[in-house]
């Protein structure tokens, strides 16, 4: 069954984005960091709480029923509200929900937010299966990456610098961002202290923090009606979300995943990697960039490492990677992160991103992929 | 007192030590490790799944030696490799020793672990380069 193109056939677009900043743990409630982005986001569109329709909240980790203690501080006007729980892609599954509702015609105005706070593990699903392994609890998700990073490098002849290089870069560019969990430029010898695992070092993998995170979906009908400003609009033009399929032993899944997801996002949207200005990636561990690149279709595979140093994915570069500082340096507090990338792709686009705007940018993709595993990609048009 | 392995139905005893997967009778899909539930190639459920034994020996696709874990065992640094197994499979273990590289042939073995509440020592598989 082909599925209906409800993206082309009743356009939406983020109309609003607001954030709090990613941070360690604080005694911030919850409540206060998520009431803190939607009010934001709701200034930013222009718009008042009494015109949203509906609620989705992404979150991993808060627990049962998260939403409507935080949403109706801003009135308890009895609009739906769901948790969406995709592991580190749940802010992501929001946007998509947001989006779907909107393109069907169910809503004109809905709210997608990431929120969370960390608790100590994520208690991760998986893990309950009752499915054993020979490697007990040894492979935690940053030797997950390590071992990619082994295969990888061994494969493409690849040094543990060229991977550092990765952090390099998007370090840089959390040093730009007021909403990044770690806004300091680092040098590749700061980058190379203090290994992890493998040639992992601790400035290579992500911080888990808490945050917040939220974008205001509208169709066309909306944004007429409550006269939103449409030069601010930026366009949702593809919304893909697949799971792990069966790909053969000794491959990749992670790649092999994201370049499905890729594929079917850019069918939906008529585009192709080189259209991109702007991509947003889950690197929470700096190998995935080199492998999300190629996976992705911006390069040829083993290319990655050569095309970072030449700063072809940097800010000014031919497609600007993270420029939010990404997970490795924006943070990953979980539930909000896939949100605050598309809040990142939205700015970039309206050409509101300070001193890390890359140039006359108008299409951006945002990509996470989460534990289980889940691949989520947005691409946002300026129309 | 016994000695057994921290998850029995996943190794055999044997000399060398025998990995225990499985085959699904439909599709012929070998897996490991064994699953209760059912096939993700076909979908056939677990009970038409025979039990599929697996030499404990194949070549390490990636390496890495891990500095920081959140638990007192496995003490760091260790090193974890993935190793495709002769039989098919892909899986991750503890390999021992300084040599070990992408490529390196390994084997299992059956070292002793923690002793449980009554005893009991805990054995666990880890891999060493076949010199």
């Amino acid at each position: 069954m082909n599925a209906p193109k409800l993206l082309s056939d009743r356009p939406v677009f983020v109309v609003g984005i607001g954030l709090h900043r990613y941070q360690r743990r604080s005694d911030a409630t919850y409540v206060s960091l998520g009431l803190t982005a939607v009010r934001e986001a709701l200034v930013d569109a222009g718009l008042e709480w009494t015109d949203v329709e509906a609620a989705y909240t992404g979150t991993a980790l808060l627990g049962m029923g998260a939403s409507r203690i935080m949403l109706s501080r801003l009135g308890a006007t009895g609009i739906p509200m769901t948790q969406v729980e995709n592991a580190s892609a749940s802010g992501s599954s929001a946007i998509a929900q947001a989006c779907l509702e909107v393109a069907s015609g169910r809503s004109d105005v809905v709210v997608a937010l990431g929120v969370d706070k960390p608790r100590g593990g994520l208690g991760a699903a998986p893990g309950e299966a009752g499915i054993n392994n020979l490697e007990g609890g040894s492979v935690v998700p940053f030797t997950h990456f390590a071992l990619l990073a082994s295969e990888y490098m061994n494969l493409h002849e690849v040094s543990d610098e060229q991977v550092a290089k990765v952090a390099v870069k998007n370090h840089r560019n959390g040093s730009q961002n007021p909403f990044a969990q770690r806004q300091k430029v680092r040098t590749l010898e700061e980058i190379l202290t203090e290994p992890i695992s493998g040639s992992l070092t601790r400035l290579q993998c992500c911080p888990v923090g808490e945050g917040a995170a939220a974008v205001i979906i509208a169709s066309e009908d909306g944004i007429n009606r409550l006269q939103i400003d449409r030069s601010r609009a930026m366009q949702v033009v593809a919304s893909a979300t697949k799971t792990e399929g069966l790909y053969g032993e000794g491959v990749g899944i992670d790649a092999a995943l994201t370049a499905e997801t890729g594929a079917a996002a850019f069918e939906e949207a008529s585009l192709g990697p080189s259209d991109l200005d702007v991509l947003e990636v889950h690197d929470a561990f700096a190998i995935e960039e080199l492998l999300y690149a190629e996976a992705l279709g911006l390069c040829q595979p083993g290319e990655a490492a050569s095309r970072i140093e030449s700063g072809d994915f940097d800010i000014g570069g031919s497609c600007a990677f993270s420029p939010s500082g990404g997970l490795l340096a924006m943070g990953h507090p979980i539930g909000p992160t896939g949100v605050g990338q598309v809040a990142e792709v939205v700015r970039q686009l309206r050409g509101e991103a300070g001193t890390r705007q890359q140039s006359d940018a108008r299409v951006g993709m945002a990509h996470m992929v989460g534990i289980g595993a889940v691949c989520v990609v947005h691409i946002l048009r300026k129309p | 007192m016994t000695t057994e392995p921290r998850h029995p139905h996943l190794l055999k005893m044997t000399d060398p030590p025998t990995i225990v997967g499985h085959r699904c009778v439909t599709c012929e899909r070998v897996a490991f490790p064994p699953d209760p539930y059912g096939c993700e190639k076909c979908g056939s459920p677990a009970s038409t799944f025979e039990q599929w034994d697996l030499e404990a020996r194949g070549s390490v696709q990636a390496v890495a030696t891990v500095h920081r874990h959140h638990r007192s065992t496995p003490v760091t640094p260790f090193t974890v490799g993935v190793i495709g197994l002769v039989g098919g499979p892909v899986v991750k273990a503890i390999v021992e020793g300084d040599s070990v590289v992408v490529g390196s042939t390994v084997e299992g073995f059956l070292t002793p672990g923690e002793q449980d509440d009554d005893g009991n020592v805990i054995v666990d598989l880890h891999f060493r380069v076949v010199q």
